[in-house]
């Protein structure tokens, strides 16, 4: 059985965002107005995060942009909270998110350490004609519950069933998340963790990988690639 | 009317009628409620949205009522529990009016829990597809199981009254009938009576210790920064019991004044109290300072992120105004005679540690919410006109559903005054006696 | 009763759920190519039924290579944006808001304007009809709109600057190449950023940004180096290996302390600099002037210690990005472009470029390249009807008059037209142009439009521009029509992109702009008409890909491994096409998105190199400039900036991209200003206050942000926002700081000079109760 994780190369991203919208566009994220921008209320499942620290003189500040998606722990602190079993971890390493079943509890959203879900404080709204440009793959949220990111699990399903109608197996690269497909600067890899030929296992090995929050006991299954030296 | 049926005839007098207070009270309380109610529909309606509530602030005044309803919830059956089988005998005028918050109050606190819910239809769902590894569901479990032995430790010694009162009164024979159970005072209903309220007694402890213990592991099983301690178990108990005297020591002076009761609760109930108040301040001091000292020390950056917010940033009023109200005024109040055992001295105590109480839970649930592990833009989470609405209108409905309870039974146990002035006076004298060294009679 | 109550709480919960009914129908791929920038991305349109539902880049495209951008991303907001004219609009009240026009139908629309027009031509005025364009692609839209004009006999075929003219002016002036320079990145080794918005809104956003993944990890072993000089950590400068903070206005000053340190050490190209490059010595110049030679004026006037006081630089950093510059493989040094309406100073470009000479990067592989033009065939020339007195009438805004370099002045067109003179314009055609927001003088452009009797706009949604005009005409979506766009500037191959409709039908009554002129032409005149030999978009497509076929060179846009096999068969000399014929070419290419050469021959000194001495010319006569004046006592250098999301003025009409303005400080739907904690400070500006910025021409409102992350004495402001067209997400958002930018001219381009403004800053109340 695979283990789906994702791979982020921080020497790569350039913090263009292109990841972020993608996200949107591909699960039918409803978009948000400024007011609810202001009241920090916009869905987003993917952001990035930025860690500003002065620099080692203390004079010069560097920032680094950290694309954050749901890390899929291993260990999810939100899981085990849920009173309902409406997010749950599966074998294949997805942290799901079970619309119809969640009350709207939000023990989740705070047990995450990472941040990284998201509340439906109101309906989801789309200004016709805007609702045309909605996906068929991923259902709309009720008001009243949480999302999060999904790792797309939605295309999984698609390549998943391609491979069945055409009688062949499931090839790695053919389940590839919408932002790690947009990603100009290909900083984002996606695959299988187990497989030790994999491409994310291959960079999971790297000196450069760490994972977020390591010491927490969550076991990311997104890894990240700390920026490199001139030449390294 | 036999003697004795005229003996306690202040006690029956506020259930025989409704004076222009109560209709006052009725008043005021389905105002507010009504608003609430509006305010319900309006957040059903529209969602969450109209809360002040955000991303990463998804707890706010909801959680905090919760908590603060339920840590009241702790005044009564346990302390009067605790009293029962130490055979305070002071104890007897003033068990009922602390067990009847309990009960009420912990409606309330469950009814926060419905109102923060993002799909209260699917409230269902926690039964149908309950999840034992969430402290939500232990929660479920200790304050469900909290409120029916609080009812029945409520019930049990309201029969020997109730079947007075259907004696008395032959017209609400249709509630109280049923209700007494055919009490008829015989010694072996005594007998029973009395061995079922201590074995309630007892069964009720450990379960009001672990409602709200286990409401502080709702926080304190999650990694988040200082809200995963050890001690938030004893220490939610501390703060429940210190916030439930206080609202016993309210709920009395109140009774005191609408029914004119100043001779069964008298200065020296105040004052009882009020040492209990004063050695849970101490304690609940001593729990602060233990929960805050570890964090400062330890410096673990995200809980000192967290400490600072609480100490010198964001919530810096809030935190220094709790530690007045908590510790500062009261111990100040209560740790002299002259004015612990007053009324005034003990009520004024009472409300400041109500107000610091509710300020302590606020901080508890929003300040961990407000600094996030990981740097985003945190917006300021202010409570909506809808949130503070519904917290009047629980209130209120409090108030006056403890009003009417007033008003269908005796809030003042009227058999257990009797018996501890028919029977305890000399019980416990001889029990004194028991104490000490045998007189050497004269010869 | 419980029965009751569950049916109210039933109704009260179904208003949780959004009623949205599933798109319908068949899935099918259509290939497109996206223009919301000049990137010139080849895009797949996923679409269920009629709908379009997603938008990933096209994996076979040279430039997109599969990938998109978040603009890219949000295009499907932008196609079925709920403010999108329901068809051509007149105006029937008052100049400046949506609420004066009325519905009304293309052909009364084209016959109103038609019938002026032509009105005119009789009149003999055709030069009183002026073309603005602006937008950011390079599709057929504009090329046809030029054609248009100047058959009907107009010299006035104004372009809104798109912020490669700088960079391309330095390249014409040293290099002899009317070009944007491409800059070769993936190859590069070290690049050193002279305040440019290298990874933000670069001109080809998607391709800069690919190229950068390539430069730092896609060559194992070999990870490139990224060094940015700027006053303000931007997003570039937050992926820099090293920000190095400079003196508002000193990058150029920097570029040459560095190239001086680079001389006195001799750590030059010797070979190259000695053979391809003039103007280190003293010379005599083509015309026989004698021009100083560059080691000279360095060693005059940007010695270490004079840099280092003047860009506030230490110099051992100057002395070790020198050290680094001339010892890393191939270094590329990038002047200041900071988007589509910020060029940056044509003095820096040239300091930039003065660094690649010193390397010998020119032309060769991770330095400056320059593009072939794409061999599409010339089209028909018109017949010969225009009046040659015509043809003698000067141009309105007078480019290449004062500046030779400079091919339209849109700020002068502005002026031009309100003082009537050298004549009145009677009529302005707006292609994809809102000058009135985007420019660097909007309230010029806005009180010009008012004088003009006749105002057509022509776009996608209603801008700044269209509310003052006559006539809005609703132009398509990108996916709701076929195109051919050409190489996007800063891409060093030639790439002919098409594009097929997505939608089977507009989702509104909108019309592709080459129609708009194709039906123009034929109301106005029959010669018009024949300057426009084309039914229609599709024919006209068919004529290019006929002249591509015959030009018997490239290929279909393909894999990876298609690439490698052109490039080394034309590297020998072979061209093997895959295609026999013209109509092959045209299946094949749309099937996979056009067509490209992936071939290029680096060290050919003959094509880029075309000045009158056949040399790179340092002209370091212009390098010469006086160093920039300090401000007056209590101001503020003005820092502007484009991020990414609502470069070149457009972008903020979606909310997904209001949403993201700037990831550093989470910034979104509104206009920020930063400020050096230190200057804050002194100015008594709290973080998140409201400020206000003020300039001699006018003053906006702009809520501070208190940051290390831009140098004390400085403010910068980003420019997109604060517009009043543009839709309901748009309009009201934010301020337009460009209106703040004073009336100056870069010395030897001729540019508007948007980086000499001097502001104050002072705290004020939130302004209109919003708080
Ligand atoms: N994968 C891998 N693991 C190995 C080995 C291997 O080859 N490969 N080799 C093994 C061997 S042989 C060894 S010896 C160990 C070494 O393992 P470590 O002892 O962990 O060696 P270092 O990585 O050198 O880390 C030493 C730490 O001391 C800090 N330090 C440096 N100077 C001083 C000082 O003056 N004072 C103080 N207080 N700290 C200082 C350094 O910053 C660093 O954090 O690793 C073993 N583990
Ligand atoms: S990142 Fe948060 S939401 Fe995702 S699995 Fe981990 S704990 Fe759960
Ligand atoms: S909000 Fe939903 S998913 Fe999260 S804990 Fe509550 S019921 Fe579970
Ligand atoms: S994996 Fe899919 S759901 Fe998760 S952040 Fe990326 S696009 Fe969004
Ligand atoms: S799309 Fe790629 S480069 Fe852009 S922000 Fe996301 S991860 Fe970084
Ligand atoms: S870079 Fe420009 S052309 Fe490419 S996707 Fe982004 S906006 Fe479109």
């Amino acid at each position: 059985m695979a283990r789906w994780g994702m791979v982020i190369d921080l020497d790569r991203c350039t913090g263009c965002q292109a990841c972020v919208v993608a996200c949107q566009v591909e699960n039918n994220v409803p978009p948000a107005g400024p007011v609810d921008a202001a009241r920090g209320r916009a869905i987003s499942w993917l952001r990035l995060v930025p860690m500003q620290s002065t620099g080692p003189r203390g004079t010069r500040p560097a920032l680094q942009l950290v694309p954050l998606p749901c890390q899929h722990c291993g260990r999810p602190p939100c899981t085990r909270v849920c009173p309902v079993r409406a997010t749950q971890k599966d074998e294949e390493g997805f942290v799901a998110q079970i619309y119809p079943r969640c009350i709207g509890c939000r023990y989740c959203t705070t047990a995450c350490p990472y941040t990284v879900r998201d509340f439906n404080w109101r309906r989801p709204e789309w200004a016709a004609p805007l609702e045309r440009s909605l996906s068929p793959d991923v259902s709309v949220r009720p008001r009243g519950v949480v999302e999060k990111c999904t790792f797309c699990h939605h295309r999984l399903q698609l390549a998943r069933d391609r491979a069945r109608a055409e009688g062949r197996p499931l090839q790695d690269e053919e389940y590839v998340p919408a932002c790690v497909q947009t990603c100009p600067a290909l900083a984002m890899s996606f695959g299988d963790l187990d497989d030790p030929r994999s491409e994310v296992a291959r960079l999971g090995r790297s000196q450069r990988a760490f994972r977020l929050l390591e010491e927490l006991g969550t076991e990311p299954n997104v890894i990240y690639l700390a920026k490199g030296e001139w030449g390294a | 009317m036999p003697e004795l049926e005229r003996q306690d005839e202040r006690l029956f007098a506020p259930i025989a009628r409704a004076g222009r207070g109560f209709w006052l009270l009725a008043v005021v309380a389905g105002g507010l409620g009504l608003a609430g109610l509006a305010a319900w529909l309006v957040q059903l309606r529209r969602g969450l949205a109209v809360t002040g509530l955000n991303v990463p602030v998804y707890w706010g005044l909801y959680i905090t009522h919760f908590v603060f309803f339920i840590g009241i919830s702790h005044a009564g059956t346990l302390i009067s529990a605790i009293l029962r089988l130490s055979r305070a005998e002071w104890r007897r005028p003033i068990t009922r009016a602390a067990e009847v918050i309990t009960v009420l109050v912990l409606f309330f606190g469950m009814g926060c829990v419905l109102l923060d819910l993002g799909r209260p239809d699917r409230a269902a769902f926690v039964l149908l597809h309950a999840n034992f590894r969430s402290p939500l569901l232990w929660d479920v479990a200790s304050v469900t199981t909290y409120l029916t032995a609080s009812t029945l430790y409520l019930y049990l010694p309201l029969i020997p009254d109730i079947a007075l009162l259907r004696d008395r009164f032959p017209g609400r024979r249709w509630l109280y009938g049923p209700l007494s159970l055919r009490w008829t005072g015989t010694p072996r209903q005594h007998r029973i009576l009395e061995r079922a309220i201590s074995v309630m007694a007892i069964v009720v402890i450990p379960i009001a210790v672990s409602v709200h213990t286990v409401v502080s592991w709702v926080f304190a099983m999650t990694v988040q920064p200082m809200w995963h301690s050890t001690i938030f178990g004893p220490y939610f108990v501390v703060g429940a019991i210190f916030s439930g005297i206080a609202a016993i020591i309210l709920a009395m002076a109140v009774v005191r004044r609408a029914y004119r009761l100043e001779a069964y609760l008298k200065p020296v109930h105040f004052n009882n109290l009020g040492l209990l108040l004063l050695v849970m301040s101490l304690l609940w001091f001593y729990f602060t300072f233990a929960e805050f000292l570890t964090t400062w020390y330890g410096g673990d950056p995200s809980h000192l992120a967290v400490f600072v917010s609480k100490t010198e940033g964001r919530f810096a009023l809030s935190f220094w105004t709790m530690v007045i109200a908590c510790f500062v005024i009261p111990v100040a109040l209560l740790a002299s005679r002259r004015t612990r055992a007053t009324v005034w001295g003990t009520v004024v105590a009472s409300i400041s540690v109500e107000v610091g109480m509710w300020l302590e839970r606020f901080l508890i649930v929003v300040p961990s919410l407000s600094v996030p592990r990981l740097p985003m833009t945190a917006a300021p989470y202010a409570p909506s006109w809808v949130e503070w609405s519904l917290f009047a209108a629980f209130v209120a409905l409090f108030v006056f559903l403890y009003a009417i309870f007033t008003k269908l039974f005796p809030i003042v146990s009227i058999w257990e005054v009797r018996e501890g002035r028919e029977r305890s006076v000399a019980e416990v004298s001889r029990r004194v006696e028991s104490y000490l060294p045998a007189e050497e009679r004269a010869p | 009763m419980g029965g009751a109550a569950g049916t109210g709480l039933r109704a009260l919960f179904a208003s949780a759920e959004s009623p949205i009914a599933p798109p319908r129908g068949p899935e099918r791929e259509v290939l497109s190519v996206c223009d919301l920038c000049s990137g010139g991305c080849g895009v797949r349109v996923r679409m269920v039924g009629d709908r379009a539902v997603r938008l990933d880049g096209n994996p076979l495209h040279p430039v997109s290579g599969g990938r998109l951008c978040p603009r890219g991303q949000a295009a499907l907001q932008a196609l079925y944006h709920p403010d999108r004219p329901p068809g051509p609009l007149r105006r029937s009240g008052p100049r400046g808001a949506l609420a004066s026009f009325q519905r009304a139908t293309w052909d009364e629309a084209l016959d109103a304007i038609a019938g002026r027009l032509a009105e005119l031509r009789r009149a003999g005025r055709p030069e009183a009809v002026v073309l603005v364009t602006g937008g950011g692609g390079a599709g057929l839209g504009p090329r046809v709109a030029r054609r248009f004009l100047s058959a009907y006999g107009s010299p006035n075929d104004v372009a809104l600057h798109r912020g490669d003219e700088a960079a391309a002016i330095a390249l014409a002036l040293t290099q002899g190449v009317r070009a944007v320079p491409a800059l070769d990145l993936a190859s590069a080794d070290y690049v050193l950023s002279l305040g440019s918005a290298l990874l933000e809104a670069s001109s080809a956003p998607v391709h800069a940004t690919r190229a950068f993944g390539e430069f730092r990890r896609g060559r194992p072993g070999r990870r490139g180096k990224l060094v940015h000089v700027e006053p303000r950590l931007s997003i570039t400068a937050a992926s820099a290996d090293e920000w190095i903070a400079v003196r508002p206005g000193t990058e150029g000053v920097f570029a040459l302390g560095v190239a001086a340190a680079i001389l006195a050490e001799g750590l030059h190209a010797r070979s190259f600099v000695a053979e391809r490059v003039l103007g280190l010595e003293e010379e005599r110049d083509a015309a026989g002037r004698m021009r100083p030679g560059l080691r000279a004026v360095l060693e005059r006037r940007y010695r270490l210690e004079e840099v280092e006081a003047e860009t506030g630089v230490p110099g051992d950093v100057i002395l070790r990005v020198a050290r680094e510059f001339s010892s890393a493989g191939a270094s590329l040094a990038v002047g200041p472009r900071k988007g589509p309406l910020l060029p940056g100073r044509t003095s820096d470009h040239l300091a930039a470029g003065v660094l690649n000479a010193l390397a010998g990067v020119v032309d060769a592989p991770g330095g400056v390249l320059v593009a072939d033009e794409p061999p599409l065939p010339a089209w028909p020339a018109p017949p010969q009807t225009v009046s040659a007195a015509w043809r003698e009438r000067p141009r309105l805004d007078g480019a290449g008059a004062a500046h030779p370099l400079l091919a339209s002045d849109p700020e002068r067109l502005a002026d031009a037209i309100r003082e009537g003179a050298p004549y009145r314009a009677e009529a302005l055609l707006l292609l994809e142009a809102d000058p009135a927001f985007a420019s660097a003088d909007p309230d010029a452009f806005a009180a010009a439009l008012d004088t003009v009797p006749l105002v057509v706009s022509m776009g996608s949604l209603p801008d700044d521009t269209a509310l003052l005009a006559d006539w809005i005409l609703p132009t398509s979506h990108f996916l709701e029509r076929g195109d051919l766009h050409t190489t996007p500037p800063g891409v060093p191959y030639p790439v002919v992109s098409l594009a097929r409709p997505a939608l089977p039908r507009p989702v509104n009554d909108a019309r592709a702009a080459a129609e708009v002129f194709f039906a123009l032409a034929r109301r106005v005149a029959p010669d018009l008409a024949a300057a426009l030999p084309w039914r229609d978009v599709d024919a006209l497509v068919r004529f290019e890909v006929d002249g591509l076929f015959a030009a018997r060179r490239g290929a279909v846009m393909g894999t990876p491994f298609d690439e490698a096999f052109v490039r080394m068969m034309e590297r020998a000399g072979w061209w093997a096409p895959g295609y026999r014929t013209a109509e092959e070419l045209w299946t094949r290419a749309h099937a996979a998105g056009g067509w490209w050469d992936p071939f290029y021959d680096h060290g050919d000194f003959r094509r880029v190199l075309r000045t009158a001495s056949g040399r790179l010319e340092l002209r370091a006569d212009l390098l010469e400039a006086a160093p920039a004046a300090e401000g007056a006592e209590g101001t503020l250098a003005l820092l502007l900036f484009e991020p990414l999301p609502i470069a070149g003025g457009t972008g903020a009409e979606l909310p997904f991209l209001q949403a993201i303005l700037d990831p550093g400080h989470d910034a979104h739907w509104e206009t920020w200003a930063e400020l050096h904690p230190d200057t804050a400070a002194r100015l008594g500006v709290a973080h998140e206050d409201w400020v206000r910025i003020e300039s001699p021409r006018a003053s906006i409102v702009a809520r501070a942000r208190v940051t290390s992350r831009v140098v004390a004495d400085a403010v910068a402001v980003p420019v997109g926002l604060g517009r009043k067209g543009g839709g309901r997400w748009a309009s009201g958002v934010g301020a337009n700081p460009l209106r703040l930018v004073e009336r100056a001219r870069d010395p030897i381009s001729g540019l508007p000079d948007l980086a000499a403004t001097r502001v104050r800053v002072a705290r004020v109340a939130a302004p209109g109760g919003r708080a």
